[in-house]
């Protein structure tokens, strides 16, 4: 068994290798990639390359790291020196020593000196050459440049957390509609009724007797907020066993145990047509409505409708996957199904899936920045790029607003696409011909 | 393939259920209460302070409710747990109702906090019965406002506190002087203390009453017992889609309004009272306009283009259109959009070369001429930031198209025969590499139109995705709602008509068997 695993185990690491090989052949892919390392690099250490705390300073003899201090504080493991606590402007306090970041701005820092739109090449109102707004400023003052290292951390922020959960749900489902198709996934009749009758009484004991709970929980905080919905979602777990272990002496009962084929490729694609008919950012815009603004809520809808695209790759992968002869091998050998699907079939189709995932985070990007450009979702006190580029639609003399923001959204979404569109070719290098 | 196109229709019914019944609940959900968005148009009374004032404002509240069908329950059945009523959809104001559902749930005893919210009801029609004068109105005012707040309040510890806060309020008494004579015939001033508002500590009394008793005979298990009621045909969901009207004959039962939204009645915008198909009549022929042009423009160009770019193959026209290509399909059209706005439509960089925003206005009596000169520049930029995204990809997928269909063993054979390159390209490789092209018309639609509310914003034209984002910054749901359900059937039938396009254009593609 173990060798077996094994040698399946390596034939898969050299397909991985010849994908890896074609995808080195792509250059823009290759530079793609390079670029989004560093993207990447900007949003996860953007606090340390702008910010108007210092990395280090010494006031009065004694040494601070504010920004590491700002983080511990944040996770609860310190407390904030009341030093630190009384300084409002970080650029007059008479250091003894001090090293600043790159760019000595915090994205909400308001530079009243240099408000009203002044540009990367206007005079600007600066100490010295060190506090240059590189990118220009809007209207009270915020430094652009600040902004835009701050927006990457939220573009990033939203592409990956949209996508694992559309990955999740696209995988899932398009692997259940492609391997099973119509008539592979049988039940016996007392499973799918108690089934069909359980669902609904989940549903009402995890969600709708702890919907007061789940809403309050919200309102204190959106961490213990999620927390309970997740746990909403165990406890309909929980409920749903039941109906499976009782139907487990039962099918016995020859009527009863009668095996009934259950629908689920015509179901998941009847559910893909929905969400394909609806226009995302029209549908987006209903729920933030509804549903209130939050950064939260919108990666959750964006993540929640931009499952088809994966659904659909894996499921055709699937399809051509569950004739081969491996998968006929696994089920002689007489694997559950749930056994072949997650550990034979699946992982043999996920390669593609990341050409759809790659073009997924392109699109969450692009969806979250035209939400933010209508100031819709995201609270008015983050700071996206969507936003800084909304504000060049009003202020046509502050070119500088109309092109840097929108221009990091298109790098963004170029690499992701250029990615994508690597992994295709190196996928499947026909289509290159 | 007639036996496909019924089946593909029939297919077509559930999904357009499934989607109304997902507008529905958001529209549901969406805060505030519809009924006092579309009152604040100017009907509002104000808390004058008299009995029949407040009676009329409950009144023109139902009246509102009743026309807009918020008076029914909102689905065919209903699923929720034991504690709450099935009459809930009766109580008025949205905020009630979601008081009275908290209670409810946590005490599972609807009796008792029915009691509560009338004796609470009681309390304050009775306040109005007292005379409101100088040294009244003070404590009156105080035991309205702290009886609204708890028309809200479901917190036991702040209910507590403010009956209590009614309470001392109404047991306060007030100082009057009065004018007595006394037995020396002068006119003498006395302090007297009386109490006007005693006739309320009675209602007070039963408030507290009740509210203790709903505490003490609290079933807080009947929060994890299910319970289904079928409340028919008379509902919110059903008034909308169908209407209340009936559909086969003629009624002049004043009360039956709505003509639901299969017939084509969308409800009214909450703003004005006006019909939503009226407010978005002209914008739907806007947006309609727009999209169809572009979609011409695209198809127009990106055809002969991919094919042409697939010809020459490999040479350096090959590689120069396909990196721009690949830009142009990935520059955010907003971005374009802000950026043509800022450069060509003012005089900051010296480049004012069309109007900014809006349609123009075409004057009285304009020869067809001069409106399409005026109307052109204003569909310039606007048409060319709808277009170049679907443009670049659908010559990607074009060029695509036909290097797949080169490489067939047909296109070999043509060329053994000695046939012409053009007609190599004309008739064997252009018309089969059509067929794709066409269907990608379903995967473009939904994103033209929802990427129009963007273009519309930034060009302020006055096209129906404009209006949707007005009406959801100004709450106007109906309008909102609309709109989405409206694109949505949109774009479903273009995806329809290219299903059935296909399958008339590619009789190979059998969908009756899948494989």
């Amino acid at each position: 068994m173990t060798q077996q695993r094994e040698e399946l185990k390596e034939i898969d690491q050299s397909y991985g290798a010849i994908v890896k090989r074609q995808f080195r052949k792509n250059r823009p892919a290759v530079w793609s990639l390079r670029f989004l390392y560093l993207i990447v690099l900007i949003g996860f250490l953007a606090d340390f390359i702008a910010n108007d705390k210092p990395l280090y300073c010494k006031i009065d003899g004694e040494s601070y790291f504010p920004i590491f201090r700002d983080y511990a504080v944040g996770l609860g493991l310190a407390k904030q020196p009341p030093a630190l606590m009384k300084i409002t402007d970080w650029k007059t306090v008479d250091y003894d020593s001090v090293i600043r970041t790159p760019i000595p701005y915090s994205p909400a820092t308001t530079d009243y000196s240099n408000a009203q739109y002044v540009g990367p090449f206007d005079k600007q109102r600066i100490q010295s050459s060190r506090y240059k707004h590189l990118m220009g400023t809007d209207d009270i003052g915020r430094d652009v440049l600040s902004g835009m290292i701050h927006g990457t951390r939220i573009a990033m922020l939203v592409g990956l957390f949209a996508m694992s959960i559309a990955s999740f749900i696209g995988i899932a489902l398009g692997a259940m509609s492609g391997y099973y198709g119509d008539d592979k996934l049988k039940m016996s009749r007392i499973r799918i009724w108690l089934n069909l009758l359980f669902v609904p009484f989940a549903f009402f004991i995890a969600f709708m007797a702890r919907k007061n709970l789940v809403a309050d929980a919200f309102s204190s905080s959106t961490i213990s907020g999620l927390f309970q919905f997740l746990w909403s979602f165990v406890l309909f777990a929980i409920v749903m066993l039941i109906p499976n272990l009782i139907a487990y002496p039962l099918k016995r009962i020859p009527f009863l145990g009668k095996k009934r084929s259950i629908p689920i490729d015509i179901i998941v694609n009847r559910l893909i047509e929905v969400l394909r008919s609806i226009p995302g950012l029209l549908l987006i815009l209903a729920v933030v409505a509804s549903l209130g603004a939050s950064l939260v809520y919108v990666m959750l809808i964006i993540g929640l409708i931009g499952w088809t695209g994966i659904a659909r790759f894996i499921r055709a992968e699937l399809l051509k996957v569950r004739s081969l002869e491996y998968i006929e091998a696994a089920e002689a050998l007489g694997f559950s199904r749930a056994r072949i699907i997650w550990r034979h079939a699946i992982p043999n189709s996920l390669t593609p899936v990341l050409i759809a995932i790659a073009f997924g985070i392109a699109a969450a990007i692009l969806t979250e920045s035209a939400l933010s450009f209508l100031g819709i979702g995201v609270p008015p006190d983050t700071i996206t790029w969507g936003k800084l580029l909304s504000k060049g639609r009003v202020a046509p003399e502050a070119w500088w607003l109309a092109i840097f923001p929108g221009f990091a959204i298109f790098i963004t979404v170029t690499i992701f696409n250029l990615l994508g569109d690597g992994l295709a070719d190196a996928i499947d290098p026909r289509l290159k011909q | 393939m007639l036996k496909y196109i019924i089946k593909r229709i029939l297919i077509f019914i559930p999904t357009l259920i499934v989607i109304s019944l997902m507008i529905f609940g958001l529209s549901k959900i969406a805060p505030g209460d519809p009924v006092e968005l579309r009152m604040s148009g100017g009907l509002q009374t104000g808390d004058t302070g008299q009995a029949a004032d407040k009676q009329q404002g409950e009144k023109v509240y139902f009246e509102i409710a009743k026309e807009m069908g918020l008076d029914l329950p909102t689905f065919y059945i209903d699923f929720k747990s034991k504690a709450q009523p099935d009459t809930m959809y009766k109580v008025g104001r949205r905020y009630e109702k979601e008081m009275l559902g908290r209670l409810c749930s946590k005490y599972g005893n609807w009796q008792e906090v029915s009691n509560y919210y009338k004796s609470l009801k009681a309390l304050e029609y009775s306040s109005f019965n007292i005379p409101k004068n100088e040294q009244t109105f003070e404590q009156l005012k105080n035991v309205r406002e702290t009886v609204n707040e708890l028309y809200r309040e479901y917190d036991d510890v702040v209910i507590n506190s403010k009956l209590n806060n009614i309470k001392e309020a109404i047991n306060k008494d007030q100082t009057f002087e009065e004018i007595q004579i006394n037995e020396n015939n002068e006119a003498d001033t006395v302090t007297i203390s009386k109490n006007l508002l005693a006739p309320l500590k009675v209602e007070i009394d039963g408030v507290l009453s009740n509210y203790n008793s709903v505490k003490q005979n609290a079933k807080p298990i009947n929060r994890y017992i299910p319970k289904i009621t079928w409340y028919g045909l008379k509902n919110q969901y059903h008034r909308w889609m169908f209407g209340d009207k009936p559909w086969f004959r003629n009624s002049d039962d004043p009360t039956l309004i709505s003509s639901g939204f299969l017939r084509g009645d969308f409800g009214v915008s909450l703003r004005d009272g006006r019909p939503v198909w009226s407010v978005l009549k002209e914008g739907l022929i806007i947006t309609l306009k727009f999209n169809l042009i572009a979609i011409f423009l695209i198809y127009l160009i990106a055809i002969p283009l991919g094919v042409y770019i697939a010809v020459k193959k490999d040479s350096l026209f090959d590689r120069f259109s396909t990196v721009l290509l690949f830009i142009l399909y990935s520059l955010p059209t907003f971005w374009i959009a802000t950026m043509l706005i800022v450069f060509f439509t003012n005089s900051e960089y010296g480049m004012d070369w069309f109007p900014s925003f809006g349609l123009g206005e075409i004057p009285e009596g304009a020869s067809f001429f001069e409106s399409f000169k005026i109307s052109f520049w204003h569909y310039v930029l606007p048409v060319l930031c709808m277009t170049y995204s679907g443009l670049a990809f659908l010559s990607r997928q074009m060029r695509g198209g036909v290097l797949n269909v080169f490489n067939q063993d047909y296109i070999r054979t043509a060329r053994a025969k000695g046939l012409s390159e053009g007609k190599i390209i004309w008739k064997h490789t252009f018309r089969n590499s059509l067929i794709p092209i066409i269907t990608l018309f379903a995967s473009i639609l939904p994103g033209m139109i929802g990427g129009s509310l963007i273009i519309e914003y930034i060009f302020s034209i006055p096209g129906m995705g404009n209006i949707a984002f007005g009406a959801l910054l100004g709450r106007n749901w109906p309008v909102l709602f609309t709109v989405v359900m409206l694109s949505s059937v949109l774009t479903l039938v273009g995806i329809l008509l290219s299903d059935i396009l296909y399958s008339i254009v590619d009789p190979r593609i059998s969908f009756t068997n899948k494989a």
